[in-house]
Parts: C-alpha cells; structure tokens; sequence
C-alpha cells in the first residue's frame, strides 16, 4: 500500500468512525422503534467498515484501529465536516444520509478496482452492506421528498457532501468535532495508555 | 370454557393463543404486565446509550450499540404482543411518557460510569433473564414464543458484561475501583428488583400463570448464581447479613421496599429526566409519524 492510498483509507475510514459515532446518536430516540434498529445496525456497520479499514492502515505503521480509532488529536482525523454534524434532526440526519450513501458508492467503486486485491477486496465486503444502507436512504428520500424542510436540508448539506469524494478539500473541521473526540475519548483517556478496556 | 375452568386450565400447564376467548381479567393483567415488560426494554436504553458514544475502544462500541439495539428490537416484539391483545403501541408510548403506565426499578437510576455499563450489562441483565426465563412457560402462548429469542440475546448481554467486568477487575487499580463502586450502587435496587416477597399464590401474575415462579424464588436464583460470582472477582457486597445458610437459602437485609415503590411510581433520581427526554424526542419527530401517515394514505 503506497501512502497516497494509506492517506485515502484513513479518510475513509474516518468518515466512517465519526458518521457510525454520530448515527448511534439516534439509538433509543428515532422517530419510530423500527428506525432505531435500522440506523443502529448502519451505524454498527459504520464503525466495523471503520475497523476493517483501520487494520489495514494499522497494520502498515505499526499501529492498532483502536490507536487510530482513538488516540490521534482531533487535528489529525481527516474525516469530511459533514459526519462531524450533530444533526438529531431527522430531515438532516436523512439528508447526510442520503448524500454521504450517494458519495460512498461511487468512492467504494473507485476502491473496489484498486490493484492492491485486498484494498479491493475489504472494499467489495463494505459495497455488500452499503448497498442496503442505499436502499434505506432511498426509501425515506422517497417519502420525505415532498417535505419542505427535508428539502431545505438537502440544499444546505449538498455543497458540503463533495468534500467526501475531494482529498484536496479536506483538513478543516467544525467545532463538533473536538467535543465528539473529548466525550468518545474520555473513558479511554481516563487511565494511562495502553490499560485494557 | 368459564373463567373457573380458564383458570384450571391455565394453572394445569395450558396455553392459550391470541384468537383464543380470554377472560377480561386475565386480558387486563397480560396488557399490564407485557406493556410493563415493552417500557422497560425501552427505558433501558437510556441508561446505557449515553455512554455508547463514550465506549472506550471498537470493540466494546460495537458490542454496547448492538446490546442497546437489542433492547429496543425486545420493546418492539413486546409492544406488538401487546397491541394484538387490543392496546395500540402508540398508545402504550403516550402512556409512558405521560406517566400512566410504568417500567422497571432498575431504569430509574444514574449510570455514573463505565463501571456502571459493565454493571448493568452483568447484574441487571442477569436479574432480568431470571425473571424472563420463568415467562418462557407463560399461559399466554405469543408472549412465551417471543421469550425465546429474547431470553438468547440476553444470554449474550451476560456475556457481554461479564467481559467488560472481567477486563476492569484485571486492570488498574482505579478500574477495579469503578466496579466496585458500581456494585455498591446498584445492589439496592437489584435486591428490589424482583418485588417483595409476597406469597407466589396471592400473586394474581402467577394465579393467572403470566409467570411460573414467585418473586422470592427469583431472587434466591439470582443470588445463588451470582453472589458466588462477585465475590470470586474480590468484590464486596454492601450487605453484613448476606450469606448462605445450611438448608440452602440465601438471607439478606431486608431490601427498601419504600424505595422500590417511590421509585416504580415514577419518583426515582432519573424518573422525570428521561421521561422528559423521551417526550422531547418524540414530539421533535412527530412530524415524520404524520408525513409517513399522510404518505400511506
């Protein structure tokens, strides 16, 4: 794996750790008992699509998913702002959704023909459950549509989604970032490093 | 069949199915009850999802979102039992959060640390798994199917707690100290959790055969298999009066049965918070309930 590609999966896989972090915000206060179940299955397939590309990165510096996962400083995770939202908003969090599916496709097709087979292969395994996360986003596109504020979501979130398909466009952060990383990092920063949780 | 033969029936092992005629009393008792059982489902999530997002590495982040996910996948099973007995779900949600009907002792209470999760993971469910496993013989015979899967991924919330018990008792010293402090925490309330201990045939749960085993019995089964456990790991037990005597059974200080019925009534340290919040977000989403109606129709 050459570093262009350790630096792309690690944006991914980023993305994936914060979005995952954000959607398990939802668990128990979904809009109806069903959504709670499904947007906590998407966000535990978030966090393992997180892991699974964080051992690979891991495994070429020397490090573990849970180091990467949990021990940089909130300037170095390159995740895209719009994961780092906290939207318990339902036409917003959908809108994300919606969008964040849309732009994860077609980089999980770029992947998927990568010429290292594992690259293409971990991303082949995340396309099989990001295809159901594609249904369940179009299902609720589909019956929001015609909702104004679902609408006025998706045009304030659009612009923001290009960051997830641009390197170049990345680096900067919202202020929600570093308070997710002070609440998702304060049980672990509790003792030294390296005690076992 | 008249409620008399209904009743022999019932208490001589028979099932019955939701198209089957069911005294209105015995159909009153199994609304109160699963309703109670669809609320604690659901009310336990919220002791433990606010330290979901504070899960301290992968691993654990998974197995917490997947445990609370459970949780409310039970309160949906269980709500759907009850709404085939005549009570709409949605009614049951108003009647929650309105503070009608009621949940658990145990979801009343703060979960302080990540000593807690472990706790509640371990102990509680273990409490709750005594009491779901006598409901597998329940006379009502949907409630009992549906007791099968739940009973089975509870099983794995034990498993799942004990773990991260496991870890913390091995780790540092602060560590051991936040189980320590959780299991005197929660003791009190896992000692009222399963009712006092009135005579299993005065209890109209168990004339009806809703249940197959008094209160007293299932706090003894907690206690011996648990306590053996705790103390094993070196955790104390904040109870002098706790030991096992020569003929087998389990004594113990007489739990706070004030408290177990301040705090069921809705007067727990947590009762109003969390009712608050499950108002909040059940108004901030209903919105979404009336377009997906509007939607169907």
């Amino acid at each position: 794996m050459n570093e262009l590609e350790q630096k792309l999966i690690l944006e991914i896989a980023d993305d994936e750790l914060v979005l995952g972090w954000r959607d398990s915000e939802w668990t128990g206060i979904a809009p109806m008992l069903e959504e709670d179940v499904a947007f906590s299955s998407i966000a535990q397939n978030e966090i393992g699509h997180a892991r699974a590309l964080y051992e690979l990165v891991a495994r070429e510096l020397g490090t573990t998913a849970d180091e990467l996962a949990f021990d940089r400083s909130p300037d170095e995770y390159r995740c895209a702002p719009i994961v780092e939202l906290r939207l318990l908003d339902w036409a917003q969090t959908i809108a994300r959704h919606y969008l964040y599916e849309e732009a994860d496709a077609i980089r999980l097709e770029r992947l998927k023909r990568s010429d290292d087979p594992e690259i293409a292969g971990l991303a082949a395994k995340i396309d099989r459950e990001e295809a159901y996360h594609r249904i369940h986003a179009q299902m609720w596109f589909d019956r929001l549509q015609g909702e104004p504020r679902f609408a006025a979501a998706l045009a304030e979130l659009r612009p923001q989604a290009a960051v997830l398909l641009d390197s170049e466009l990345r680096g900067a952060h919202t202020p929600e970032l570093p308070e997710l990383w002070n609440e998702m990092t304060m049980v672990r920063r509790s003792q030294p490093a390296g005690t076992k949780w | 069949m008249n409620d008399q033969e209904f009743l022999e029936y019932v208490q001589s092992g028979g099932q019955v199915e939701a198209t089957d005629e069911l005294p209105d009393d015995y159909r009153a008792k199994l609304i109160k009850f699963i309703e109670m059982h669809g609320n604690s489902e659901l009310m336990g999530v919220l002791p433990e999802r606010e330290w979901i997002l504070r899960a301290p590495t992968l691993q654990r982040k998974l197995a917490l979102t997947a445990k609370v996910q459970d949780e409310v996948g039970h309160s949906q099973l269980i709500y759907r039992v009850v709404e085939d007995l005549g009570k709409p779900r949605e009614q049951c949600l108003d009647d929650l959060i309105s503070g009608k009907s009621k949940f658990h002792n145990v979801f009343h209470y703060p979960t302080k640390t990540w000593g807690d999760v472990g706790v509640i993971a371990w102990l509680v469910d273990a409490a709750a798994i005594i009491s779901q496993k006598a409901l597998l013989k329940c006379s009502y015979a949907p409630y009992a199917r549906i007791m099968k899967k739940i009973c089975w991924e509870e099983s794995f919330h034990i498993l799942h707690g004990r773990d991260v018990i496991l870890t913390l008792m091995n780790g540092t010293g602060d560590q051991r100290e936040l189980v320590q402090e959780a299991v005197t925490r929660w003791w009190g309330p896992l000692m009222q959790f399963h009712g006092n201990p009135i005579a299993k045939e005065e209890d109209p749960m168990y004339v009806w055969r809703i249940k197959s085993q008094g209160n007293e019995e299932a706090r003894q089964q907690f206690l011996d298999g648990y306590v053996p456990q705790i103390w094993e790991l070196g955790l104390t037990v904040p109870d002098p009066k706790l030991r096992k005597s020569g003929d087998g059974v389990w004594e113990y200080s007489e739990p706070d049965w004030d408290e177990l019925r301040h705090v069921v009534t809705g007067h727990g340290p947590k009762t109003e918070e969390r009712l608050d919040f499950r108002r909040m977000a059940r108004e901030n989403s209903a919105w979404v309930r009336q377009a997906l109606l509007a939607d169907a129709a």
